[in-house]
């Protein structure tokens, strides 16, 4: 079936028209070519979709060589889910970021700016399709570089020594699930993840020391990528300073590709007979609670309200681990049902905070006092979007929240519901004064003038998509959660 | 120790890995650092490599005749270590571009100072 090689084919249309665009000086064809290739790829992974919820799962040999010895795309439930996610995702952006990107850098520059962020979607929906250990560490490295790119194009001094840190620390990050992959292979030989676990499955009674490092190494190198909470130390600097639509592909996409991956290895390699023997899966959960407290705490100190939202985004992930670290699919599918929620809600938001700074010129929570009256339509969709980071009913935030306490009850870890509400009440706490000081309050408004910053419709109109996007997400969080649930293993 | 002796090639990977490891997290000089990052990097490739190598074998290159499988080591690994060669020495690349980019910038490249200038 061609449908089968849909996958393969999104990720070839990226790089390729990726490398088209710097032969091409004029900047309107260049935004052309990106939103044309994410349009097929989102028509692709749609078709994708459709052909695993009527056939189930498929594998995609590349090149036709058979799998320990080729290369294998596994396309399951998860992957469908987040390949129309990654897509429609990065469509909306690029769609946003091509009337605001002249306003942000250089125009010699924008042809750079579109390559980098076809290659890092491409190299992005690469970790989530491949079924082989070695590709993922390689798209990784091809991901990290690209995202790398996206902050420092901007070309300012924050941007630069940003960009330093992230990189940094990516490099330490990918140095470890290589060392992750070198132990795995040296007690299996096999580098695709289906025959790791067939191998590992009649070994890992003899090599429990190996099992365990390799899983700190894979768990702590993926975990400083999506910023699990003390190793999130880069993420504020790189996601504040980049130019806003960066910021939302950051935020909402290159972290969740690095947790899926995590997931893969955790619940496909190793599987859940091997890690329910180790501590890992208590460490994630541990950790990942404390990340759901403290990123909101720090938050709520922030001057900067892209700091602010950075913050958000560590709280946030924070939730994805505890998802991970229950340590049931049902835990799991509420993790990668989190990452579609999140990743919708918190590019709409960072979307949405880039407009009022562009038309404010304000990056301080100061400076956007009033800011209801003076863009109501930006002001909004940006209110919409914190109720679903604060978990108001029938939003996704919600729906994640409520059933994360369902499978915590479920493990008899009573706990974790009462921090689920301490986090959810301190997201209130640096989400709602924003919002009160932006839309009431007779100091605030004073001066203001009805609509005076307001942006046009057609500019606003990717952000409302992606707000009705979440919506739907919230609304079919159910049937969602049981498609995902049905496809971890 | 025994156990240290027999894998001197793993052994001594995993000291080079926490050299690399410990100069990328301690150093405040960038230069430092991604010296560092290369180490650990290296250590990496060691052990992959020495994962594959088998006594007594031969690299696999047939020269004239086919010598059979048992010949020749495990060519996987060090085809794998190749691309990651590749991935290293990119990053390296970039990592210094961007150092030479922030001396432009702020007149120094140890990261602890840069932390405590202001940025514009």
């Amino acid at each position: 079936m061609i449908i089968k090689s849909f996958p393969l084919v999104t990720i070839l249309v990226l790089f390729i028209s990726a490398f088209i665009m710097p032969l091409i000086k004029d900047g309107k064809l260049v935004k052309t070519i990106s939103l044309a290739s994410m349009f097929l790829g989102l028509i692709l992974s749609l078709t994708t979709a459709f052909y695993v919820i009527k056939y189930g799962k498929f594998y995609y040999r590349i090149g036709h060589f058979s799998a320990p010895m080729g290369i294998e795309f596994y396309i399951g439930n998860i992957e469908a889910v987040m390949g129309i996610l990654f897509t429609f995702v990065s469509l909306m952006i690029i769609w946003y970021s091509v009337y605001s990107i002249d306003r942000e850098i250089i125009s010699s520059k924008i042809s750079l700016y579109y390559l980098l962020i076809n290659i890092l979607i491409g190299s992005l929906l690469g970790v989530i399709f491949t079924n082989d250990l070695f590709n993922a560490f390689v798209f990784i490295e091809v991901g990290t570089l690209a995202s790398c790119g996206i902050i420092v194009v901007k070309d300012k001094k924050d941007n630069i020594k940003a960009t330093l840190k992230y990189l940094i620390m990516s490099c330490l990050g990918s140095g470890l699930v290589l060392m992750g992959i070198a132990f795995i292979y040296s007690i299996t030989g096999q580098l695709n993840i289906t025959f790791i676990h067939k191998e590992l499955l009649s070994v890992y009674h003899q090599y429990p020391r190996a099992i365990l490092i390799s899983l700190s190494l894979f768990t702590v190198g993926l975990g400083v990528k999506s910023a699990m909470f003390p190793l999130h130390t880069w993420l504020p600097d790189a996601h504040s300073s980049a130019p806003s639509s960066s910021s939302a592909i950051l935020s909402a996409l290159v972290l969740k590709a690095f947790v899926l991956l995590l997931i893969k290895v955790l619940y496909r390699a190793f599987g859940m007979d091997i890690i329910t023997e180790f501590p890992v899966l208590n460490i994630i959960l541990i950790l990942g609670s404390v990340g759901m407290i403290m990123g909101s705490v720090f938050a709520i100190f922030q001057r900067q309200i892209k700091r602010v939202i950075a913050y958000s985004s560590v709280a946030q992930m924070g939730y994805v681990f505890l998802g991970i670290g229950l340590g049931t699919d049902l835990g799991v599918a509420i993790a990668v049902f989190h990452m579609v929620g999140h990743a919708v809600t918190k590019s709409a938001l960072f979307l949405a905070v880039g407009a009022m700074i562009e038309k404010t010129g304000s990056k301080e929570l100061k400076g956007l006092r009033g800011i209801g009256k003076e863009m109501p339509a930006t002001s909004a969709l940006f209110l919409l979007g914190a109720l679903s980071m604060v978990g108001i009913p029938v939003l996704p935030g919600f729906a994640s929240k409520w059933n994360l306490a369902l499978a915590s009850i479920e493990v008899d870890k009573i706990l974790i519901i009462g921090i689920i509400l301490v986090s959810s009440l301190l997201n209130a706490v640096y989400y709602f004064p924003i919002i009160i000081n932006g839309f009431f309050g007779e100091e605030n408004l004073k001066d203001k003038i009805y609509k005076s910053k307001s942006k046009p419709i057609k500019e606003l109109l990717p952000i409302f998509c992606l707000i009705f996007a979440m919506i739907y997400a919230g609304f079919s969080s159910g049937s969602i959660i049981n498609f995902i649930k049905n496809g971890i293993v | 120790m025994e156990a240290l002796l027999t894998n001197y090639y793993e052994a001594c990977s995993m000291i080079l890995f926490g050299v690399g490891f410990a100069v990328l997290l301690l150093h405040s000089n960038l230069i430092k650092k991604i010296i560092g990052m290369n180490i650990m990097d290296t250590a990496i490739f060691l052990f992959f490599i020495a994962k594959g190598y088998i006594e007594k074998r031969e690299a696999p290159i047939i020269v004239d005749v086919y010598k059979g499988v048992d010949a020749y080591i495990n060519p996987v690994p060090s085809s794998l270590m190749l691309t990651g060669i590749v991935v290293a020495v990119s990053t390296t690349a970039f990592a210094l571009a961007l150092t030479v980019k922030l001396h432009e910038e702020y007149g120094t490249i140890e990261l602890d100072e840069i932390m405590k200038m202001k940025g514009d």
